[in-house]
C-alpha cells in the first residue's frame, strides 16, 4: 500500500461529515468541529552533540476543548505531517467524548526520527519542544502523552522542563510518566486490555464463549502484547501475530495453529515489538509474509499496528469465519474497506471505542497526578473496565435502536456530546 | 458433583439482576458455594412455601469469584514463594495486599460495588471444603465490610482488600497445619470467594441480624433429656461469631425447644448466657487494618440491643425479688437472650423450619449436617421474618462398634477415664502425650500456653507423631479467661484431647463451636473430665515418664509402649490405658 496517498485528516473529516449529516448539525457547528480550533506550528532548533544545529518542524493541534482541557499524544516520526496530527486531534476529541471523559482532543509531534538522535539530543529536543509550546500547554489547558516513538523518559524530560519554566511542581502537566515519578499503574496495559474488554462484551452480545474463539493480531508491540495476554486469559486463543522486522524492513506474520505461547513469544521480542524470526521458527512458528495475519481462518481480527491497514484492495482476503474486527490501532480501516466489511456482516469495534483504554488511563493518571495521590492497580483497571464496558454498551444500544453501524453510532454519540458542550458554552 | 450450572455468569447487576446466584470466571466454586447451590432450589421451592407468610426463606444474594482467579492472582503476582514460606501470617497478608487482582476480575468487582451500598460478607469457599469428611470449618477467613461509604472508590478498595485477605488466609499457619493434618498438599487447595449480602438490620453504628444460629442434625453433647439424633441448635443475637468463635449461645434440642439448657441454678443460666453480641461496625473502623479479619466488627452490650429495639422478640427478664425469669422485656431487670417468644410461644415457626431444614439437608447430602443461618424479624410485629440460609456442611459420625462396660474405666493401668467422651472407636498407636502442667496452670498464662502448644504441635506434626493432649478449661475459646485460646490448627496433630476442669473453675466445658466440629469431623477423641467425676488423670504416672520437650507450662513425653484408647460412642464412656510396666 502507498502511505503517501493516504491522508488520515480527509478520512476523519469524511467520518465527521457523515455523522454531522445524520445528526443534522447546523452550519456553524459543522464549521467549528470539522477543523481544529487551534494550531501551533513551531520551528525547533536542536543543537546536536557535534555542535551543529538542526531545525525541526514541531506541531501542536487542539481540535476542540469544549468538554475540558485538551488531551493528546506527542509523536516523533520522520514523515510527520500536520494533517496526521489534525486527524489524531479530532479522533481524540471524539474518543474522550465517547468515553465520557471530561477532556478535549489534541495531538502534537515533531518531524524527526529519534533513532537518529543520541540520548542527550533527544533530551534537548523534548525540552525545546516544551519551551516552544509550553505557554499553551498545562494541566488546565492541554495535556500531552507519549505516542509513536515517544517514551516515558521523554515525558519526564518534558515535565521537568515545564516545571522549571513555571517554577512549580505540576505532575498533571503530562501523562505516560514512569510509575513512581507520577505515572499510573496499569497505564502500559490499558490500551491492550481495553481492546479485550470490548471484544469480551461483543462476544457476550453474539452469544459466543471466548473459549470457542481464535484471533489473529496485527502487531506485537505494547498494545498488541497486552491484548493477546488478556485475550488468552479470558479463554480465547491467538493463532497468529504479525510484526515489523526492523532489520529486513518488512513485516512478518508468525502463526501457530495450536495457539501462540504469549510468554515465550514475548521473550524473543524487542522493545519495539519485533520478534526474532529464527528463534520463532525454532519454537515451531510458521513464518509468513506480514499481510498473512489478515487472511487467517479465525473469529476475531485485531489490527493493532498503524493506520490504513484494511483497504479496499486487501479486505477480500478476510476469511468467512471472521465475525469481529477490533480496531486496536487508530484508523486502520479505510472508508471504502469499512463499507465492504459492513456488507459482509462483520461487526467492527471502531477505533475510537476499542483503543480508548489508553486515553482513559491517561485521564486517570492526570487525575492522580493532579491530586498527587496514586491508586492501586486494581483500582485503575477496575475503573477502566467499567468505563470501557459502559461506553461499549452505550454504543451497542444506540446502534441497535438507530440501526446504525457500531462506528457510526460511536461517532454520533461522541460528536453529539461535543456539539452539546459547545452549545452549552454559548460558542455556537 | 458439578453444580456450576446453578450459577449464571455475573452480569454486573447484584441485587437488581434476575439471578441471585452468579459467578465470575470459569473455575470451581469451592465447597461452601457448592453447598449453597445444592440447597438453594430445595429451600426456596420445597421448604419456603409451607412457612409463608411468617418466614421467608432464601439464600442471601451472592456472587462467587471462581478459583480460576485465585490461580491467576497467585501466578501473576509471583506469590507462591512467600505463600509457601514459613513467614508470619501478617507478612503473608501484607504481601497479598500489595499484589494486584487479575485485570479481568476487577471490572466486575468495580461494577458490583458501584451499585451496592449494604454490608457484604467476603467468605472463603475452598476446593477442599468439598471433601465430605473434611469440613475445613473456620480454617479460612471471612471478612465483613460495611460497604456504606459514599465514595465508590473507598467501597471498591475495601472489597479488594477483603478478597485479597481471604486469598491470603489460604496460606496462614493454621491453614497449613490443617492441610498437613489432612494429608493434603497445599497445591491441592484453591480458593473461591463468595461475596454475599449480610443478613441484618442497621441501627445507627450497628448492622446485625436479630438471630444467628447453627443447627446440627446430630448432637455430640446430648445434655439433660436431649437425644443425640434430635440434633442441636445454637442461637445468638447478632452475628454468628458469638456462637462460632466465642462458643456462647442458647442451645436447645429441636426435640425439646421449650427446655432451657441444663444449668444448675438461674444464676448459672444468667452467667453463661449471652451478654454481648457482634455486629458490623458501620462507622469508620477504630484502626485501619486490612489484614485484620474483624476490622469492621465490634462487640456491643445487650443494653445497646435493647436501645435498638432488637431484644423485644428474643429476650426475657430476670426478676431478682422472686428469683425467676419472666418472659419478655416489659419489666426492668437483667435481660436473658433465651428466644422465649420464638421457642416457647412460637412467634415464628423457627423450630419447625429447622427440623425440616435439617432433614432436607440430610436427605440431600446423605450425611449428618450442620447449617448456619441468620434471621431478621419485623421489629414492630415479629413477623414476617427473613431466614437467610448461609451454609451447609456435612458432619462425621462414627459408626464403629465399641463396648465399654463401666468396670473397664477403673484399674491401675488407667491413665484417664470419663463417662463424657466424644467419638467412637479404638486407638492403639499413640505414643506421645502433651500436657499442660497442672501445677503451673493459670488462666492468666493461657495465651502463653497456647503459643507453646502451637510450637510443640508444629514439631509433632512435622515428625508425623499423633498425640494425646491434656489441658484445662475450655479448648478453642477466644477468651483466655475461660480456657486455652487455641484454634484447631494450633493443635491439629492431637488425636485425643482431654479437657479437664479445675476445682476452682466453674467454666462449662466446650460445646458446639467450629473447633468442636473440626475435632469431631477429624475423629479426634474427646474426654471431658470434671473434678466431681469418679475418674481422675494419673498425673504421677505421667510425670514419671521421660520428657522429650519441657517448656515452662507444657510437657511432652514419648512412651515406649503406645497407649490404648477406647471410646464407646453410645454410652459416652472413654478410657485410656497405659502399659503398667512403663
Amino acid at each position: 500500500m502507498n502511505i503517501s496517498v493516504f491522508n488520515p485528516y480527509l478520512t476523519a473529516q469524511s467520518q465527521f461529515d457523515r455523522t454531522a449529516d445524520w445528526l443534522g448539525l447546523d452550519r456553524p457547528t459543522r464549521e467549528l468541529l470539522r477543523k481544529p480550533m487551534k494550531e501551533f506550528h513551531v520551528l525547533i532548533p536542536l543543537r546536536m552533540d557535534d555542535g551543529t544545529v538542526k531545525i525541526l518542524q514541531g506541531y501542536r493541534v487542539i481540535h476542540n476543548d469544549a468538554r475540558g482541557p485538551a488531551k493528546g499524544g506527542i509523536r516523533f516520526h520522520p514523515a510527520e505531517t500536520i494533517d496526521t496530527i489534525r486527524a489524531l486531534a479530532m479522533w481524540m476529541t471524539w474518543k474522550c467524548a465517547l468515553l465520557d471523559i471530561p477532556l478535549g482532543g489534541s495531538s502534537g509531534g515533531v518531524a524527526c526520527d529519534p533513532h537518529d538522535l543520541r540520548l542527550r539530543e533527544q533530551e534537548r529536543l523534548c525540552r525545546n519542544w516544551v519551551r516552544a509550546l509550553g505557554r499553551n500547554l498545562g494541566p488546565r489547558r492541554d495535556v500531552p502523552a507519549p505516542e509513536m516513538m515517544a517514551s516515558a523518559e521523554h515525558m519526564l524530560w518534558m515535565l521537568d522542563e515545564y516545571e522549571t519554566l513555571n517554577e512549580e511542581k505540576a505532575p498533571g502537566f503530562i501523562t505516560g510518566k514512569p510509575v513512581g515519578v507520577g505515572g499510573s499503574l496499569g497505564r502500559k496495559e490499558s490500551t491492550g486490555y481495553g481492546i479485550v474488554f470490548t471484544v469480551r462484551e461483543t462476544l457476550k452480545e453474539l452469544n459466543i464463549a471466548p473459549e470457542d474463539t481464535t484471533a489473529s493480531v496485527q502487531g506485537f508491540g505494547n498494545v498488541a502484547q497486552h491484548a493477546v495476554r488478556l485475550f488468552e486469559q479470558i479463554g480465547g486463543k491467538v493463532t497468529c501475530v504479525s510484526c515489523w522486522d526492523h532489520q529486513e524492513a518488512v513485516s512478518f506474520a508468525y502463526k501457530k495453529e495450536s495457539g501462540i505461547e504469549y510468554e515465550a513469544l514475548a521473550g524473543i521480542t524487542d522493545r519495539f515489538g519485533g520478534i526474532e524470526k529464527e528463534k520463532a521458527r525454532q519454537m515451531g512458528y510458521e513464518v509468513l509474509p506480514g499481510e498473512a495475519w489478515l487472511a487467517q481462518d479465525v473469529d476475531i481480527l485485531i489490527p493493532a499496528a498503524v493506520e490504513n491497514q484494511l483497504t479496499e484492495e486487501n479486505v477480500g482476503a478476510i476469511r468467512p469465519r471472521v465475525k469481529i474486527i477490533a480496531e486496536g490501532a487508530n484508523g486502520p480501516t479505510t472508508n471504502e474497506a469499512d463499507k465492504i466489511i459492513a456488507g459482509r456482516g462483520i461487526l467492527i469495534i471502531p477505533d475510537i471505542l476499542a483503543n480508548a483504554g489508553g486515553v482513559t488511563c491517561s485521564y486517570f493518571e492526570q487525575v492522580q497526578s493532579n491530586m498527587n495521590y496514586y491508586w492501586e492497580k486494581d483500582e485503575v483497571l477496575g475503573k477502566l473496565d467499567v468505563k470501557m464496558t459502559s461506553a461499549f454498551n452505550n454504543v451497542l444500544e444506540f446502534s441497535r435502536k438507530k440501526k446504525l453501524s457500531m462506528r457510526d453510532s460511536a461517532f454520533v454519540i461522541a460528536v453529539a456530546r461535543v456539539a452539546e458542550a459547545c452549545r452549552d458554552r454559548g460558542w455556537i | 458433583m458439578s453444580l456450576e450450572h446453578a450459577f449464571k455468569p455475573f452480569d454486573r447487576r447484584f441485587f437488581t439482576g434476575a439471578e441471585k446466584f452468579t459467578v465470575i470466571g470459569r473455575g470451581s466454586l469451592g465447597g461452601k458455594a457448592h453447598g449453597l447451590a445444592l440447597m438453594k432450589d430445595i429451600l426456596e421451592g420445597r421448604l419456603a412455601p409451607s412457612l409463608r407468610p411468617e418466614i421467608e426463606v432464601a439464600v442471601p444474594t451472592l456472587t462467587v469469584i471462581s478459583t480460576e482467579f485465585f490461580e491467576l492472582f497467585m501466578r501473576q503476582n509471583d506469590l507462591f514463594e512467600i505463600a509457601s514460606s514459613s513467614v508470619r501470617d501478617d507478612q503473608i497478608a501484607l504481601a497479598f495486599q500489595r499484589a494486584s487482582l487479575p485485570p479481568q476480575l476487577v471490572g466486575d468487582l468495580r461494577a458490583l460495588i458501584e451499585q451496592v451500598h449494604t454490608p457484604l460478607a467476603i467468605r472463603s469457599s475452598s476446593l477442599l471444603e468439598d471433601a465430605m469428611f473434611e469440613p475445613f470449618a473456620s480454617v479460612y477467613a471471612t471478612k465483613m465490610i460495611p460497604n456504606n461509604q459514599l465514595d465508590a472508590d473507598t467501597r471498591f478498595r475495601k472489597l479488594v482488600e477483603a478478597v485479597k485477605f481471604v486469598y491470603a488466609s489460604t496460606f496462614f499457619k493454621d491453614a497449613k497445619n490443617y492441610l498437613q493434618a489432612t494429608a493434603h498438599s497445599r497445591n491441592d487447595e484453591k480458593m473461591a470467594v463468595i461475596i454475599q449480602e449480610v443478613v441484618g438490620v442497621r441501627h445507627g453504628q450497628r448492622f446485625y441480624p436479630h438471630i444467628s444460629g447453627v443447627a446440627r442434625s446430630y448432637n455430640f453433647y446430648p445434655l439433660g433429656l436431649a437425644k443425640p439424633a434430635e440434633g442441636v441448635v445454637d442461637l445468638a443475637l447478632g452475628l454468628g461469631k458469638t456462637i462460632v468463635d466465642d462458643g456462647i449461645a442458647w442451645s436447645y434440642s429441636p426435640g425439646r425447644p421449650q427446655a432451657n439448657p441444663p444449668y444448675n441454678t438461674l444464676d448459672d443460666l444468667l452467667g453463661q448466657a449471652q451478654h454481648e453480641f457482634w455486629a458490623v461496625n458501620m462507622d469508620p473502623p477504630l484502626e485501619y487494618n486490612p489484614i485484620k479479619e474483624n476490622e469492621h466488627m465490634l462487640k456491643f452490650s445487650l443494653e445497646n440491643a435493647e436501645n435498638d429495639g432488637t431484644l423485644r422478640f428474643i429476650a426475657s427478664t430476670y426478676r431478682a425479688q422472686d428469683d425467676k425469669i419472666v418472659y419478655g422485656i416489659a419489666e426492668n431487670g437483667p435481660r436473658i437472650v433465651d428466644f422465649a417468644p420464638i421457642l416457647k410461644f412460637d412467634l415464628i415457626p423457627l423450630n419447625k423450619l429447622l427440623k425440616e431444614l435439617l432433614k432436607l439437608c440430610e436427605d440431600t447430602l446423605q450425611k449428618m449436617v450442620e447449617v448456619e443461618f441468620a434471621i431478621t424479624l419485623d421489629e414492630s410485629r415479629g413477623t414476617p421474618a427473613r431466614f437467610g440460609f448461609l451454609q451447609v456442611r456435612p458432619m462425621v459420625v462414627s459408626e464403629a462398634d465399641v463396648e465399654l462396660p463401666l468396670a473397664e474405666l477403673e484399674g491401675n493401668n488407667v491413665l484417664a477415664a470419663t463417662e463424657s467422651a466424644l467419638g467412637n472407636g479404638t486407638l492403639d498407636s499413640i505414643r506421645d502425650v502433651v500436657y499442660v502442667k497442672p501445677e503451673k496452670f493459670n488462666f492468666h498464662h493461657s495465651e502463653a500456653i497456647a503459643a507453646q502448644l502451637e510450637d510443640l504441635n508444629y514439631h509433632l506434626v512435622n515428625e508425623g507423631h499423633p498425640y494425646l493432649l491434656i489441658g484445662f478449661g475450655r479448648w478453642g475459646t477466644s477468651d483466655p479467661q475461660v480456657g486455652i485460646p487455641v484454634n484447631f490448627g494450633q493443635i491439629s496433630g492431637a488425636k485425643v484431647i482431654i479437657e479437664a476442669a479445675l476445682l476452682e473453675t466453674s467454666t462449662m466445658l466446650s460445646q458446639g463451636s467450629h473447633f468442636f466440629h473440626n475435632m469431631t469431623s477429624f475423629r479426634v477423641f474427646y474426654f471431658s473430665m470434671s473434678p466431681s467425676d469418679p475418674y481422675q488423670i494419673d498425673w504421677s504416672w505421667l510425670n514419671g515418664q521421660k520428657a522429650v520437650r519441657d517448656t515452662e507450662f507444657v510437657r511432652h513425653v514419648r512412651l515406649p509402649v503406645p497407649l490404648t484408647i477406647k471410646v464407646d460412642g453410645r454410652t459416652g464412656r472413654g478410657v485410656i490405658y497405659h502399659d503398667r510396666s512403663s
